[in-house]
């Protein structure tokens, strides 16, 4: 039954840049990148239970990466997605011990610290960034077709691969660590590493996204990766339902969309429009898009799901 | 016979001119209307910027009816931003959407190369009104505001022969501050000047964070220094001259790039910013006709004087008001990008410049401007002729 | 020693107005469990007030106070009753409602005081500079300092001697007992969003000369009262107070001392801190 669905709208999804115009197939493409690191916020936000600001950081690392084996004629968008991945979760795997041992607000503060520093890092680095006016990258696409479908297909097997591991063990002791932790501990699971790992996958996720980045806008700046886009990126997600992917996708993209095409609606106007959409979503869609019960997450007691705990298990 | 045999050809010439014109005035009206991209800070930090930007365009269309080139120009504005991550969709927007025949303002330096991908392509013409960063390929870029680094080299000499002593350089941890800074440091090492810095190294404060300037003046204090020489715009521009006046070094003389004390900026500073030197192209009591019309034709719905970066945008219209004239019946981006490589003189409210070959920005004459009381309000006055800077 | 002593005091002045905005929040946070991202809003509208109703006469000062006290106090309140229908501890939702409120409100301000950075006059004779063990110092600052020291030993006697202030600390403790008491939670919220609102408001009023209003004058506040209150501990008005000066010190006094590493040092020193206390090799703030 799935499939019916699923293959007319991957159909479409291809069929678009020869359905609209070439402005709507690059605004797209942009909104798949951001959506890509969307799905990285969502995995810590809403299925790991560590709310961040932070995912601008191996989102920078990956797009730094990502420009300089392009401007070094290292490879193509294919090597440049692979290095940027591997350069965001290294960036994850160094900064992984300030961030797993905490929760909540606190998770918050310490990503948004983390954020702010590669941001200033990456302004003063002018050797590797280009400071902060910016590096333009080498085109490796010359129409905006090409570069939405690069993305698309990026885009379409990175959430793939994440909703797979999301159904295997993985997937459960994550969400069990995340609703009863004493639990997992007590039965003797290494909740840290989980966590760890999944900080680690995120950053991986964004880092290419990173890559994405560079190849849909050709210019890489610290502004990309500024406050604004880290708190848009976590209202997206929250909008979208925090523990679903494809939420995190479309909530993303909405929010983006949303600010873009308000502005040039009614230029000078966007953030008055973009606030109340907000506040109508906050009231409209209180459990997000997808409809998952979020609210456990950032509470210090944590509401228990024995049987996940249980499940988990079971299975390990 | 032969006489009359000329007349005739001429009076036949001046007829198809005259319907050509009227030809092009008849696509005007329908199709023939050109479509102009306006993108500049409408909201965010950068907001007040933006809007003379805008202003300062939409003033030159309405003091020439709508036209530019003779032809009638829609003007398509679009909200910049805080940067580059609004810019770029904004740009996009502009140049595939509306499809716009020549982009022009852009507040920030990062967000104009943010643009290039955008619009290389397209071959438009982008006529920067303000931020210029560095670019590899300037073919199709044009501005008519400043290179960051000429500002401070135009008034290094000034200083290194009227301060008695070493000088400190301060400003903002961005490329806009590290041009700017540069500027003055290369120029004033070469005059001979020396710097009161530790090791000799511009001090600079991390931007947009510094709210407060207070450590940075007890470290110009113990430096010893004669005189200071900096650069900030907007808010962190207030927050510099107001604590600066109340500051352990609040005798020190205050050299500074103009828009430490440029437009709103100004008036938020108050008697703070009184006597403060500052190095600008432009400043609203030059005396020239163009000037005089341009400051008139702003006062008439704004309550200050126009800023440099009005100005600016006023002369990127005027660019294109030639351009267009130049480019045939038919502008097309091509056309009107190849008729402003081959601009001369461009008379402007700050006199007259001209677009420097390599560089495509202007090569222009600087002022040295202090603030002095002008009836009620304090304003930048020119006291004097700096150097002519652009190659 | 002697080139540190401004930019020390200078930091107690910064770190003190960043107390008084960052107390609202920890309130709001501690005792209502609300997520308030539009705090730093708050604060813009009593700096707004200020620099709308100062003159540089002494009148306007309790004027600007109890008009820019009042605002805030209204919004506070206002966004009491939107909160409404959100959870206690539900701070995703409160953070999307309140920074939409927040983006939206920064709007509405720069529509109708413009999108220029405001002057605010202070009364002449603390508009200058005074001399201080052979430096300079602007008077208003050390006027502030008093006076900022005077609010915080108020809210602390407040929270500890008066019956108010000993639920407070209740409801921070166990919400759910105080509600046994028979406390409406409700009028909890809303005294405490009040409350919180008229500490932003006063803070912005004071401060404003300080921070001034301008387009970014609400993020820069409130990102910084938040580094304050999770510092502080996230329910404890003395440790908010400890972090607020801590914060202060760093961003002058540090400065002094390593310029070079200015831009990283406040971020850097919370992120060590923050996750420092989460692996428990640093002991919380005790409530009070």
């Amino acid at each position: 039954m799935k499939w019916l669905v699923l293959l007319p709208a991957v159909a479409l999804a291809v069929a678009v840049p020869w359905l609209v115009d070439d402005y709507t197939t690059a605004t797209l493409s942009r909104l798949l990148v951001l959506g890509l690191v969307g799905v990285s916020v969502a995995l810590l936000t809403g299925v790991t239970g560590l709310p961040t600001l932070g995912q601008t950081a191996p989102f920078a690392a990956g797009a730094y990466a990502a420009a300089q084996v392009g401007l070094h004629e290292v490879g193509g968008p294919p090597v440049q997605l692979l290095a940027a991945a591997g350069v965001g979760a290294a960036f994850a795997l160094l900064t992984a011990a300030l961030v797993v041992y905490a929760r909540g607000v606190v998770v918050l503060m310490i990503t948004l610290a983390i954020g702010e520093l590669a941001i200033t890092v990456a302004s003063r680095w002018k050797a590797a960034t280009g400071g902060t006016d910016g590096l333009i990258a080498t085109a490796a696409f010359d129409s905006d077709r090409a570069r939405y479908l690069y993305a698309l297909a990026v885009v379409g097997v990175v959430v793939t691969l994440v909703l797979l591991a999301l159904r295997s063990p993985a997937g459960l002791l994550l969400r069990a660590s995340r609703d009863d932790e004493a639990r997992m501990r007590a039965s003797g699971h290494p909740v840290t590493a989980y966590l760890a790992g999944a900080y680690v996958a995120a950053g991986a996720i964004a880092g290419a996204g990173g890559a994405l980045l560079v190849t849909t806008q050709q210019y890489v700046s610290p502004a990309d990766f500024s406050f604004d886009t880290a708190a848009l990126l976590l209202l997206g997600v929250v909008i979208g339902g925090a523990g679903s992917m494809l939420g995190a996708v479309a909530g993303t993209a909405l929010v983006f969309a949303a600010r873009d095409w308000l502005s040039g609606l009614l230029p000078g106007h966007a953030p008055l429009l973009l606030g109340a959409l907000f506040v109508l979503t906050a009231y409209l869609l209180p459990r997000g898009v997808a409809g998952f019960d979020w609210r456990r997450i950032g509470r210090r007691d944590r509401a228990a799901s024995p049987r996940a705990v249980r499940r988990a298990n079971q299975e390990a | 016979m032969r006489i009359h045999k000329m007349t005739a050809a001429l009076i036949a010439l001046g007829l198809a001119a005259t319907g050509a014109t009227a030809c092009a005035d008849e696509s005007g009206g329908a199709g023939g209307t050109l479509k102009v991209g306006l993108l500049a800070s409408l909201s965010g930090t950068y907001q007040a910027i933006g809007t003379d930007i805008r202003d300062g365009f939409q003033l030159y269309l309405d003091m020439h009816g709508g036209k530019l080139g003779g032809h009638p120009v829609e003007l398509v504005v679009a909200d910049e931003g805080d940067g580059a991550p609004t810019a770029v969709p904004a740009a996009t927007k502009l140049v595939k959407q509306d499809r716009v025949v020549a982009l022009t303002g852009v507040v920030g330096g990062g967000s104009a190369a943010a643009i290039q991908p955008v619009i290389g392509p397209a071959k438009i013409p982008f006529i920067g009104s303000n931020g210029r960063p560095e670019l590899k390929d300037v073919s199709h870029v044009w501005h008519t505001s400043y290179l960051s680094q000429e500002t401070g080299a135009a008034i290094a000499q000034y200083v290194k022969d009227n301060v008695k002593g070493k000088v400190y350089a301060i400003g903002p941890d961005y490329q806009g501050g590290w041009d700017q800074l540069k500027g003055f440091t290369d120029a004033f090492a070469r005059a001979g000047g020396e710097l009161a810095n530790a090791d000799g190294k511009t001090l600079f404060t991390p931007f947009p964070a510094t709210k407060n300037f207070t450590p940075y003046f007890a470290q110009i204090k113990a430096s010893g220094a004669a005189a200071v020489y900096t650069f900030y715009a907007g808010a962190a521009a207030i927050d510099f001259v107001k604590q600066y006046a109340q500051s352990e070094v609040k005798d020190l003389p205050l050299y500074a790039a103009g828009f430490l004390t440029e437009g709103g900026v100004l008036n938020a500073q108050g008697d703070a910013a009184r006597n403060v030197y500052s190095v600008l192209n432009y400043s609203p009591d030059l005396d020239n006709a163009q000037n005089r019309e341009f400051v008139a034709a702003w006062k008439a719905d704004h309550d200050g004087p126009p800023t440099t970066y009005a100005m600016a945008s006023f002369d990127a219209a005027a660019v294109l008001d030639k351009a267009i004239g130049a480019a045939g019946d038919n502008p097309t981006a091509e056309t009107i990008n190849e008729a402003i490589a081959g601009l001369g003189q461009i008379e402007s409210p700050r006199g007259a410049w001209q677009f420097s070959k390599k560089t495509h920005s202007p090569v222009q004459k600087w002022y040295l401007r202090q603030v002095r009381q002008d009836g009620r309000a304090l304003s930048n006055t020119v006291v004097g002729d700096l150097a002519t800077v652009g190659e | 020693m002697d080139p540190y002593l401004i930019p020390a005091l200078d930091g107690v002045a910064y770190g003190l107005l960043l107390f008084v905005v960052a107390a609202g929040l920890v309130l709001s946070f501690g005792v209502a469990g609300i997520l308030n991202l539009a705090h730093g809003t708050l604060y813009a509208i009593g700096a707004y007030v200020a620099a709308w109703l100062a003159d540089g006469g002494w009148a306007a000062v309790p004027l600007a106070l109890v008009a820019g006290v009042a605002g805030a106090t209204a919004a506070g309140t206002a966004l009491a009753g939107l909160l409404t229908p959100v959870k206690r501890g539900d701070h995703l939702t409160q953070a999307l409602l309140t920074f939409g409120l927040a983006l939206a409100g920064g709007s509405l301000l720069v529509s109708a005081f413009g999108p220029e950075d405001l002057p605010v006059r202070v009364p002449a004779a603390l508009d200058r500079p005074i001399d201080l063990a052979g430096h300079s110092y602007a008077a208003y600052r050390l006027v502030f300092i008093v006076v900022a020291a005077v609010i915080a030993v108020g809210l602390y006697l407040a929270l500890t001697r008066t019956r108010a202030g000993m639920l407070v600390r209740a409801a921070v403790d166990d919400p759910q007992m105080v509600a046994c008491l028979g406390v409406n939670p409700t009028r909890v919220r809303v005294g405490v969003l009040a409350v919180s609102g008229a500490l932003a408001g006063l803070a912005g009023v004071l401060g404003a000369p300080i921070i001034g209003p301008g387009p970014s004058t609400a993020a820069t506040v409130l990102l910084l009262s938040l580094v304050v209150v999770v510092l502080g501990g996230l329910n404890s008005v003395v440790g908010t107070l400890v972090a607020a000066l801590a914060v202060g010190e760093i961003q002058t006094l540090g400065v002094a001392l390593l310029p070079t590493a200015a831009p990283f040092l406040l971020y850097a020193a919370m992120a060590l801190i923050l996750a420092a206390r989460a692996r428990g090799l640093l002991r919380r703030w005790s409530t009070a």
